[in-house]
């Protein structure tokens, strides 16, 4: 294994440790759950991806070829943890409705999902229709 | 050979009906009748031999470990009541054709009385008493269905319950009766038994044997005290009533008496029990015919009188009662079914089977009056009919026969019943069709169609014939028979009208004259009866099965109250007490193997475990946080699989976590959200201890068996896994060649299990639990955005990749980690997410698969696959590789093990489908309506006043 790549793989190895500990202090210090929900996505995106990418590299400077597992559990992580982090938010705002009153309206009009239903779905028709009639009186 | 197919005939037959009825009527009741006439047409082809006073055997083996052969014999009882059977059944056929309405179901008709037909063929011509025993049983069932044909009348359904729990009753205590005679005589095979009959007569198991074999014929024959049932089963259609209470089915007591008459009869207790019972029965059930107003009802209580006469006769234990007996069956059989068969044309044609209301008919049904007055006669005894004979020979053997040492009391209460019975008959014939016409009946009669009046027209010429010419016409058959049910010991006598004047002939017409004198005063006579006490039976009846009921209602909630922890506190400290027992009983050393060092890993997810168990004890009312805890622990053992290098439990496990909590959480939205607090303190404690000792017995068996070296079957499984079973990964080779036969049977149960969910819960969406369902309110607030974008898409991204990840666990499962089970999970998560994602409604919409058929094809395909070893000449399941080799791809291997894989991996797939798919209807029905969008809130299409543009209005600006 070359120097170059070992000083990469420390580096990525320093950098994801880093973000971990950035992370899990996050996870403890910040206030409530909105902010705190940011601290965990940095470490579970850069820190893992950190790790993962080193552990690829080393792999392949040091003649194991090329591994993709590492690969795939990042685009996995990459795939779920943002949902995860959506789901935890929503539902946070769903539970506490007194704090409903205390969120900014969103800026087209619109309403909050979690609280508002998208459009009016009448019971007899099915909600294609309603799109295109609520489409037709637009028009 | 012959003779088992006459017993088959009727069952494979009681196909057709169900069939023909699509051929209309006539084609139906043509299918029946064509069934039955060829059984018939077979049974005479045996006639020369029988009458030759040869026995016909056919023999099957059937269970030979427990005695229990499909042995069928022929000797001339059983060919009489075969004749009668067959021959009477025919007559049914045609009669019913006539009878049953248009809006009776005339396929389920035929189909219940061939059915029937078989089980009474059956009875008497089998050679086992255990075989018997089946038939016996097999006439309860199926004349319950017969007497229930009117299912919407509650007479019906309630007589046809009565018939079945008094001689489903007596049934049961015939098969103990017959287990005592097999075990006496040594063999259960009826021949061998009839030649035991000194032994069996001498054995100190006689009686018991006798009594529980006596209640069975008594409660089938309808003698008292458990004639009530037969009169409550005139509720029945009348073909049902003729068949079964003229020839067949309480026929079927009265034959076993005879069948067993040279093993039972000759002793006291037969003498006093049989001959007593048949005397009062007699009496008794013909004073009750006298005064019953409906028609059948007044048949059916003097069939009552007339088995009990029958019964009588053989009670009385000489060879000559016998025959008279054997003679009577036929004349009984025949004018009987006649009766009923007008007493059918009657209430068919006139609208009443109320004496009260008829009267008049000679005029208006002279063919019908006819019959039915050469029968009723017949009935009451009056000369150059054949009931004359039988009650001659019947008067005769009660007048020289004395009780108890009084001479004259047989004879007396012979006498008194041959009046009653007389008069009864007599009633039929005068109140019914002489007296002046009336108008007010509720149709006009006239004569039946053909057809109708046939079947009885038939049964006339015997009772004539007979009547008239004895010894010609009924001679030969009485005297096989007779040979048959004596044993052999045929004593001389001849069949003839005239005997000289003596005792018997005055009796006799002294009967007659005072019978014709009873009915003259039938209203005095009336009067007497209702100033003496009646027991109502059926209310007796009713009281001690509502007694019964109730007593067994206690004892089970008594034991099984519902309560789910009083299940496992009762199983889990039964356990405790087993385990504790054995383990005080035994010595005890600590084991020999050397204890591992244990790594940190493992104490912190050892810790992890406790703690997480430690919390659902303490959480466990909020239901969500025990879920949530109830997946951590299981990902928890999944990681154990994965330390302990057994990646296909761990796979599974993990499959298996994902499914469970989703389902879990599908079913604890309706749920509420915390478990309430119900028990008291001391049961919690016991509880505790219970669950307490339970884990530490548990603990301390597993630390005993890891402390110590054994050998399991593992190293068998190991070595032969890539040779035996030509895969490496063993943990699937022992799925799915190994053990195939156990993942076989799991499969089916999985199915099995998925289809009770969908009928638990079927059954909720159609009772009344679906008007709660509607009317249900969340007990949380929703989220109005319930299909999240974000979800949506990455579902849909990840579908394919579960698919494939799906089929390659799958095709790999052989020799890696992997198969049917674990792909099957994969997939139906897959499947599952999509659901999860958009909404059930809007999923189920796209999924044209229908999960139920899944599951059978599941099976179906592993069973096929085993089954497919029997082709190669292998047991059920044997696995067969090969090695194959493809130009492009190389060599391959395929396995037979692959098919039976895709057959767990089809029904894995179809049960967690129809599990969810079941959860989410219920669901669906407190929701609104299905939405035709993947996705609540769409950026493509922007509700009004958004200032995002729509999807389809860029795409026709593009276009």
């Amino acid at each position: 294994m070359t120097l170059l790549a070992e000083i990469l793989v420390s580096v990525l190895i320093v950098a994801a440790g880093f973000f971990g500990l950035v992370g899990s202090y996050g996870l403890a210090k910040l206030p409530d759950l909105m902010t705190r929900l940011h601290a965990p996505t940095k470490a579970s995106t850069l820190g893992i991806g950190g790790i993962l990418i080193a552990s690829m590299i080393w792999a392949l400077m040091s003649g194991h070829g090329f591994s993709s597992h590492e690969l795939l559990i990042t685009l996995f992580i990459f795939l779920t943890a943002p949902i995860t982090a959506n789901f935890l938010a929503k539902s946070h705002l769903h539970r506490r409705i007194e704090r409903r009153e205390s969120l900014p309206a969103p800026e087209d009009g619109a309403s909050w999902a979690t609280f508002e239903a998208p459009e009016a779905t009448h019971r007899d028709e099915p909600s294609s229709i309603a799109a295109a009639r609520l489409r037709g009186e637009q028009e | 050979m012959a003779l088992t197919l006459i017993v088959l005939l009727p069952f494979v037959g009681a196909l057709l009906p169900g069939l023909m009825i699509r051929a209309g009527r006539n084609g139906c009741a043509l299918a029946t009748g064509a069934v039955t006439l060829l059984a018939f047409v077979l049974l005479m082809s045996q006639a020369p031999a029988v009458f030759a006073g040869e026995v016909v055997h056919a023999r099957w083996e059937w269970l030979p470990a427990i005695g229990l052969d499909a042995n069928f014999f022929l000797d001339g009882l059983g060919f009489l009541f075969a004749g009668l059977i067959l021959g009477i059944g025919l007559l049914i056929i045609t009669y019913a054709r006539f009878y049953l309405s248009r809006n009776d179901p005339m396929g389920q008709f035929y189909t219940y009385l061939l059915l029937f037909q078989g089980a009474m063929v059956g009875i008497v011509l089998c050679d086992n008493i255990l075989l018997l025993l089946i038939f016996w049983e097999l006439t309860s069932l199926s004349s319950f269905l017969l007497i229930g044909y009117w299912k919407h009348l509650p007479e019906g359904r309630q007589g046809a319950r009565m018939a079945l729990a008094v001689t489903g009753m007596g049934g049961l205590a015939m098969i103990a009766g017959m287990l005592i005679l097999g075990e006496i005589a040594g063999s259960y095979d009826l021949s061998t038994i009839l030649q035991e009959g000194e032994a069996i007569r001498a054995s100190q198991w006689y009686v018991p044997a006798l009594i529980l074999i006596l209640l069975g014929c008594f409660t089938k024959s309808a003698q008292f005290p458990f004639h009530f049932w037969l009169p409550h089963a005139m509720a029945a259609p009348t073909p049902v009533s003729a068949y079964l209470h003229s020839a067949t089915m309480v026929k079927a007591g009265i034959f076993l008496m005879a069948r067993l008459w040279p093993v039972l009869a000759g002793t006291d207790w037969w003498f006093y029990i049989v001959a007593t019972t048949g005397l009062f029965t007699m009496v008794m059930a013909a004073w009750i015919a006298l005064f019953k107003d409906d028609l059948k009802g007044l048949l059916a209580f003097s069939t009552v009188s007339h088995l009990a006469l029958i019964t009588f006769l053989f009670g009385l234990g000489t060879p000559i009662a016998a025959v008279a007996g054997v003679f009577h069956i036929i004349n009984h059989a025949s004018f009987k079914a006649a009766l009923f068969m007008t007493a059918g044309i009657i209430d068919h044609e006139t609208g009443t089977r109320d004496i009260k209301k008829l009267g008049g008919l000679m005029v208006l049904m002279p063919i019908t009056m006819t019959i039915a007055t050469l029968a009723a006669l017949s009935m009451a005894g009056v000369p150059l009919l054949n009931g004359f004979l039988t009650k001659e020979m019947m008067l005769h053997e009660a007048l020289h026969t004395e009780w108890a040492g009084v001479p004259w009391l047989l004879g007396a209460a012979a006498v008194v019943g041959a009046i009653f019975s007389v008069a009864y008959s007599f009633r039929y014939i005068a109140h019914v069709f002489l007296g002046p016409k009336r108008d007010d009946y509720p149709h006009h009669p006239h004569d039946p169609p053909f057809g109708m009046y046939l079947p009885p027209l038939i049964l006339i010429v015997p009772v004539v014939l007979i009547g008239l010419f004895p010894a010609a016409v009924a001679g030969p058959l009485v005297a096989v028979a007779a040979d048959a049910v004596t044993g052999g010991n045929l004593p001389d006598y001849h069949l003839a009208i005239w005997h000289g004047f003596n005792l018997t002939l005055v009796s006799s017409l002294a009967a007659l004259a005072l019978g014709a004198f009873l009915l003259w005063r039938h209203r005095q006579a009336n009067a007497v009866r209702l100033s003496v006490p009646r027991p109502e039976a059926k209310r007796i009846f009713e009281t001690l099965v509502d007694g019964a009921a109730a007593g067994a209602r206690l004892f089970t909630d008594g034991l099984h109250n519902g309560s789910l922890r009083r299940y496992l506190a009762v199983m889990i400290g039964a356990c405790i007490l087993a385990g504790a027992t054995a383990f005080l009983n035994a010595s005890h050393a600590p084991g020999g193997r050397e204890l591992t060092h244990v790594p940190i890993i493992t104490l912190l997810a050892w810790a992890v475990l406790i703690g997480a168990c430690v919390t659902i004890v303490i959480f466990h009312r909020q239901r969500l946080l025990t879920l949530v805890i109830v997946g951590v622990v299981g990902m928890l053992v999944s990681l154990g699989f994965v330390y302990l290098s057994a990646p296909d439990l761990a796979l599974t496990q993990i499959s298996v976590e994902v499914v469970t909590v989703i389902l879990l959480l599908l079913a604890l939205n309706f749920l509420p959200k915390q478990t309430p607090r119900d028990s008291g303190t001391g049961r919690r404690l016991r509880d505790g201890l219970l669950a307490g000792l339970g884990g530490l017995g548990v603990g301390g068996i597993i630390y005993a068996v890891m402390t110590r070296d054994f050998t399991t079957i593992s190293d068998f499984h190991l070595a032969q896994s890539k040779p035996g079973g030509g895969g490496t990964n063993v943990v699937n080779v022992i799925l799915v060649d190994f053990r195939g036969f156990d993942t076989f049977g799991e499969i089916i149960v999985l199915g099995i299990a998925a289809l009770a969910i969908y009928a638990l819960l079927d059954g909720a969406l159609n009772g009344p639990a679906v008007k709660r369902l509607r009317s249900w309110v969340p007990d949380q607030e929703r989220a109005r955005d319930r299909h999240p974008m974000m979800l949506v898409v990455a579902t849909r991204v990840m579908l394919p990749l579960s698919l494939m990840v799906g089929l390659f666990i799958f095709l790999r499962g052989h020799n890696e980690p992997g198969g049917g089970f674990i792909a099957g999970l994969v997939v139906a998560i897959a499947f599952l997410m999509q659901y999860m994602a958009s909404g059930f409604g809007w999923a189920e919409r796209r999924m044209k698969i229908d999960y139920h058929l899944l599951i059978g094809w599941g099976v179906l395909a592993a069973g096929f696959t085993g089954v497919g070893a029997w082709i190669a000449g292998r047991p059920f399941l044997t696995s067969d590789f090969a090695h194959v080799h493809l130009p492009v791809f190389g060599d391959f291997e395929l396995a037979t093990a692959m098919a039976f894989d895709v057959g767990v991996f089809l029904t894995v797939v179809g049960s967690v489908m129809v599990a969810l798919a079941n959860l989410s209807r219920l669901a669906r029905v407190t929701e609104g309506p299905i939405s035709d969008d993947p996705m609540d809130v769409d950026p493509q299409r922007r509700g009004p006043g958004t200032g995002m543009p729509d999807a389809a209005h860029t795409g026709k600006a593009e276009g």
